[in-house]
């Protein structure tokens, strides 16, 4: 897209977002070096839970859907990686010598499952960190989206799901270690050299970097507007002729896999996943970031789980009711400032607008309208309807 | 708060309560079947009180509410003060459990959820973060300390239907969940006369089905609101204060009961109270039978896939009349 004036062409390069986005990021390059190794993996740890933050937004924040099950995504791709680091521990290591992780030990397994053992190998369990969420998304996704069930319903489905596998891998002991989850798990490692936490920081910086890029991207794409067109009122683009359920279906995908890979990386940092990560409690959670933040800001969640994660480091070792803190935050941001704490920073500085060429005076369209354009339009035509669903 | 969600989430109340009296082995499997099946009813005693105040919260007044489990934990709490400061009987405690619960309904329903109505999403927002601040709220009074309820003595004991020789009781129910049984019904009867014999229940129904033409017909529309919702509260105040005696009263205690009060109220349908009957009777038994012959957890788990299936389906719930829209 480009504004055309006799003879000036503008560049559609957002050179303001590029700058700030461009700051921020060197920011967050060289603040480990400045900082104690808690704080470097808090750091990390925040970082990865804002790119979750980040996935859910896609879904809720873009397309509408308020989903708790994104705990679940990031937990199942956390077991992934798990295995993985467990499977790889040397036999020194490892409590009983063997190949066999401790716990299937402890729970009178003999072989190695067939469906963990080829988790030993990297490329596999990479695969298995993006793909077992995102299948598991397809499926579910596949099935809720093809019906007429409407928000909250949808919302109570993923409540059910939380709570199901929450169950099953509770009771699923000797392939998941129970209550207490896959612990003690070997670090990440590279052709034999063990990455520092540093470097695992700077992994999970990219990652971020990575998710929000391609967020961003996608939802400033055609694509994007479609489905806060679906946000806005579904049937009307019904009735345009795209295929709703596909979009959303694809959608919850691509995001259990962002998500999911996130829970992959959040195993070598904290060395432990449980079925914690699996419940409700941790899907409010996330929940809890994109709505103080800000939906469909991308920027908004990612902000607030690192601030609200830090506050709650510091607030810790001060009182131990730091929930009633969040449950208060909720509220008021709900009944005051419903559209998120990044609806109180200034026009001029949201992503969107950063991104957007000057308006020059006496601005002539270029002669063929981008489809983009006319996606615009048609966005534009609908009644501004309340995003409450 | 992470490390506190997991124990809240094992002794969810049917993967508890039916640990709680194993099959017992060996004899005649049809005794073990039955006796399963008798506890069974116990859940579904459990699960249609805890049920109960969202009917009338979610089902009546389509509000979203995520704190339903806190007022049942604040119901708890209020018999367990009582119970210290007072020496009270249990089963005197239950009005003052429901009055305190309401009047926090009603609080609630002035501050919060009027705001919201006509917005789903805020308001399971907002009542996500009510239930939050409730849980804080109540650790800060009473601690996070596990507390104790005593079940009154002329309730213990258990109904034996048959026994074995020896005169060891294999198909048998506990006095105190008969009574839970008992009192669910009588609510549920009660309610159902409130709602469909009293003006005060056609005014609901008239709010509900017609706002704006009954607030031309003179129904003061807010009042009944916050009646509506603060009933509804009252009623998990019972819930809460009649369950206190069967586990530890903590702080997260509501959200076990939460998902499961979800649960059957999906199930049931809300178009008619008597759907919630329904519903907590399938699941309940689904649950029992089904960890009756494999285990537990994987009981848990059939059923709450069966009921995303069904609301998949019929998100309407089982038992309502289809409407064309």
């Amino acid at each position: 897209m480009s504004n055309v004036v006799l003879g000036y062409k503008q560049s559609s390069f957002p050179a303001k977002l590029a700058i700030i986005s461009g700051i921020s990021l060197l920011v967050f390059a060289v603040i480990p070096f400045f900082i104690g190794s808690f704080q470097l993996s808090l750091l990390s740890k925040l970082l990865l839970f804002g790119s979750l933050a980040v996935s859910l937004d896609l879904v809720w924040g873009f397309t509408g859907i308020l989903s708790f099950a994104h705990g679940v995504f990031f937990t199942l791709g956390g077991y992934a990686a798990a295995y993985y680091l467990k499977l790889n521990l040397s036999a020194a290591n490892n409590t009983y010598g063997g190949e066999l992780p401790d716990f299937m030990v402890w729970n009178g397994l003999e072989v190695l499952p067939w469906f963990i053992a080829p988790l030993r190998y990297f490329p596999i369990a990479f695969l298995a960190m993006i793909g077992v969420p995102a299948l598991f998304a397809y499926i579910t996704g596949s099935f809720i989206f093809r019906s007429k069930v409407s928000g909250v319903y949808i919302t109570i489905i993923t409540l059910a799901i939380s709570s199901a596998l929450t169950t099953f891998f509770i009771s699923q002991q000797a392939y998941t270690g129970g209550t207490n989850g896959i612990t003690d798990v070997s670090r990440l490692s590279f052709f034999g050299t063990e990455i520092p936490p540093i470097g695992l920081y700077f992994l999970i910086l990219a990652y971020t970097t990575f998710v929000m890029a391609l967020s961003w991207w996608l939802t400033q794409s055609n694509f994007g507007l479609i489905l806060r067109s679906i946000n806005e009122n579904e049937n009307r683009i019904a009735f345009l002729g795209y295929d709703v359920a596909q979009y959303k279906i694809f959608i919850w995908t691509l995001s259990a896999a962002l998500a999911g890979m996130a829970g992959g990386l959040f195993v070598p940092l904290n060395r432990f996943i449980s079925p914690v990560y699996l419940a409700v409690a941790f899907g409010t959670q996330v929940v809890i970031w994109v709505a103080i933040g800000g939906r469909g800001t991308l920027v908004g969640p990612l902000a607030a789980a690192i601030l609200l994660g830090q506050i709650q480091n510091s607030a810790e070792r001060v009182t131990q009711d730091w929930q009633l803190v969040v449950g208060v935050l909720l509220l008021i941001v709900v009944l005051f400032i419903p559209n998120g704490l990044m609806s109180l920073v200034p026009k001029q500085l949201r992503l969107a607008n950063l991104s957007k060429p000057k308006p020059l005076p006496g601005t002539v369209k270029a002669a063929e309208t981008t489809t983009t354009e006319k996606a615009q339009t048609e966005v534009a035509q609908t009644e501004p309807a309340r995003r409450s669903s | 708060m992470l490390d506190s969600a997991l124990p809240s989430m094992l002794s969810s109340p049917l993967y508890l309560l039916a640990q709680e009296e194993p099959a017992i082995e060996g004899g005649f499997q049809m005794t073990a079947l039955l006796n399963q099946a008798l506890n069974g009813v116990g859940i579904v005693g459990i699960l249609l009180l805890t049920a109960l105040g969202l009917a009338i919260t979610f089902g009546v007044m389509r509000i979203i509410n995520l704190a339903h489990g806190e007022f049942i934990m604040l119901g708890a709490y209020i018999t367990f003060w009582m119970q210290e400061n007072f020496q009270m009987d249990l089963l005197m405690t239950i009005p003052f459990a429901f009055i305190g619960t309401a009047l926090v309904g009603a609080l609630v329903e002035l501050t919060i959820i009027r705001r919201l109505y006509g917005r789903p999403l805020e308001t399971l927002l907002a009542t996500w973060g009510l239930s939050i601040v409730l849980q804080g709220v109540v650790k800060l009074i009473f601690t996070a300390q596990l507390k104790y309820v005593r079940a009154p003595d002329y309730l213990s004991g258990n109904v034996t239907f048959v026994s074995d020789p020896t005169g060891s009781p294999l198909v048998a129910i506990s006095y105190y969940r008969l009574f839970i049984v008992v009192a669910a019904l009588l609510l549920l009867g009660i309610t159902m006369y409130l709602f469909y014999k009293t003006s005060w229940g056609r005014q609901i129904r008239a709010v509900t089905q017609n706002r704006e033409m009954a607030k031309c017909l003179g129904v003061n529309t807010k009042l009944v609101d916050m009646g509506t919702f603060a009933y509804g509260c009252g009623l998990a105040g019972i819930a809460g204060a009649v369950i206190s005696a069967l586990k530890t009263v903590a702080p997260p205690m509501g959200q076990d009961y939460l998902v499961d009060a979800w649960m059957v109220v999906v199930t049931g349908g809300v178009d008619k109270l008597i759907g919630i009957l329904a519903g907590s009777f399938l699941i309940g038994e689904a649950n029992a039978i089904i960890a009756f012959i494999l285990n537990d957890p994987t009981a848990r788990v059939i059923v709450l896939a069966s009921v995303i299936v069904l609301i998949r389906y019929r998100p309407e719930g089982l038992f309502t009349v289809q409407k064309r829209t």
